[in-house]
């Protein structure tokens, strides 16, 4: 019997006046929303979605989840975030295919590998599954790897991380969604934000192209487009909008088990559970809000998959997108709420690492947004780190160094 | 080669053989009486405008020279000299540019 195409959520009336509203209907926003309304009864809430939920960085992404990040303040909320997922597919009783099939990163410096010997001590440090590899240890776990002289690079080593994997996103996205409206949410899909009101310094309402809503709580959870929702209330971030490029292959039988990356190569990759081979990294280095795809980047990516795996050689891909990574000085999210603007809070600034840590910080801003007052752990995110010169070392990941430095 | 940015010494030439400097953020603050939060303001804050934007750029792959550029961010083309950038035109834009090309629902 068919089934035809079925939305997991319903609609409901356009009302003038919610007690919380979030702009931007993805994992973040549906997040916030569905633990708003699970753990803090805030059910009269609103998801303004200006194209429709899952359209930005929620759909676009390569679905990688992972918790190996290099400061420990970060190491902290993604690591909760991957513990998070199994616990999520449960209580939305909806299968996110969570395939947690580990990480491995290679080094092909001297100086990528001193990276990594920081970013493991960190992971195990904080409690995080993280180790060193050799070179003939990355063969073991990817046996396609080619470990001998011949690529430009040669592979010195990698950094393995167990717990990590791949999550469904668009499932992430239907599962919130559905969650959230179950328990009395409204979704209101193309819908835009036109402004934000406010008053003797607080939040009192948004203008959207549907009419206006009275509101004395509004989260930004806009994505790629969180710097220009900030200006609507006069609020500049320090965010740059990169596009982002990814692709995926023809279908392969079973051959890649890991995600495997390289950051010398500005490449990675695993393989769906449909048999495509998923790829993508390099960003396009100059700031635009297009979602382009240039044929330079193909090139890229398909020199860098064939030189560390020569096996993929005769390899097609089969389409490419690409998204926007709102990539902030320190490649740390902002999280930040009632500074400036009283009820406003933000949550932007994510650059690539948006969809891993999106339930999580879902969770933490819900509660943020119920009892004002900033949990500890999303604390160093603020914004004021920028002016008080506190930005956070995320920057020093081992995909900046390679045998040029 | 849609992608070009025309450098005022070598002409147009494909955009990867440039680096982007980031958008034109005005003249450096003044070093006395230079607070944290307008060094901040300055250094690292931005205005993301989506549409046309002044920016810096730097000819890597050519003579070297750094030059700005009036460039509209939604659709990575660069401006014709003496074009006014939309938050000069029109104060009341809130710097927002111009908006989205319009939603097409295709599902």
């Amino acid at each position: 019997m068919f089934f035809g195409p079925r939305r997991f959520w319903g609609d409901n009336p356009f009302k003038s006046s919610y007690e919380a509203v979030i702009i931007g209907g993805g994992v973040h926003g549906l997040a916030t929303a569905y633990y708003l309304a699970r753990d803090h009864g805030l059910t009269d809430v609103a998801v303004i979605e200006r194209r429709y939920i899952g359209y930005g960085g929620a759909g676009r992404n390569t679905a990688i989840v992972r918790a190996n990040q290099r400061t420990p303040e970060n190491v902290r909320l993604y690591s909760e975030g991957l513990k998070l997922w199994p616990e999520l597919i449960d209580e939305l009783d909806f299968n996110l295919m969570f395939f947690d099939c580990g990480n491995l990163n290679l080094a092909h410096s001297e100086a990528g590998m001193g990276a990594f010997r920081l970013q493991v001590a960190t992971a195990q440090f904080m409690g995080v599954r993280s180790e060193l590899l050799d070179a003939k240890q990355c063969q073991e776990l990817v046996p396609l790897l080619d470990i001998s002289d011949r690529p430009k690079y040669p592979i010195l080593g990698g950094m393995y991380h167990p717990p990590g994997g791949t999550v469904r996103h668009d499932a992430v996205v239907w599962g919130l969604a559905r969650g959230a409206w179950a328990r009395g949410v409204h979704i209101h899909q193309q819908t835009e934000v036109t402004g934000i009101d406010t008053a003797d310094g607080r939040v009192t309402g948004v203008r959207t192209t549907r009419g206006n809503i009275r509101t004395p709580k509004v989260l930004i959870a806009t994505g790629a487009y969180g710097a220009q929702t900030a200006r609507l209330v006069g609020i500049r971030l320090p965010i740059q909008v990169l596009t982002i490029q990814a692709m995926v292959s023809q279908p392969l039988k079973p051959f890649l088990h890991h995600v495997v990356s390289s950051g010398t190569y500005h490449c990675y990759c695993h393989q769906s559970l449909k048999g495509e081979l998923v790829t993508g990294a390099h960003m396009d280095p100059w700031p635009n809000y297009t979602t382009q795809v240039t044929a330079e980047y193909l090139k890229h990516q398909a020199e860098a998959l064939t030189d560390l795996m020569p096996a993929l050689k005769s390899l097609k891909f089969m389409r490419i997108w690409s998204g926007l990574a709102d990539m902030t000085p320190d490649m740390a999210p902002i999280i930040d709420g009632n500074d400036p603007v009283e009820g406003l809070y933000l949550d932007c600034g994510w650059g690539y690492f948006g969809f891993k840590s999106g339930p999580i910080t879902g969770r933490y801003l819900a509660r943020f947004m119920v009892e004002e007052c900033c949990p500890d752990i999303l604390q160093p995110f603020s914004l004021k780190r920028y002016r008080e010169n506190r930005l956070m070392g995320e920057i020093s990941t081992p995909p900046n160094y390679g045998p040029w430095n | 080669m849609s992608f070009t940015i025309t450098c005022p010494i070598c002409g147009k030439r494909n955009l990867y053989e440039f680096r982007f400097g980031g958008e034109d953020r005005g003249p450096r603050p003044e070093e006395t009486d230079l607070t944290p939060e307008t060094w901040a303001q300055w250094a690292m804050m931005n205005d993301n405008v989506s549409g046309i934007q002044k920016e810096w750029w730097y000819h890597r792959d050519g003579c070297g020279a750094w030059f700005t550029v009036l460039r509209d961010t939604c659709t990575n083309r660069e401006m014709e000299n003496g074009t006014r950038p939309h938050d000069a035109e029109n104060p009341a834009s809130n710097g927002q540019g111009r908006p989205y090309p319009p939603f097409v629902d295709r599902l």
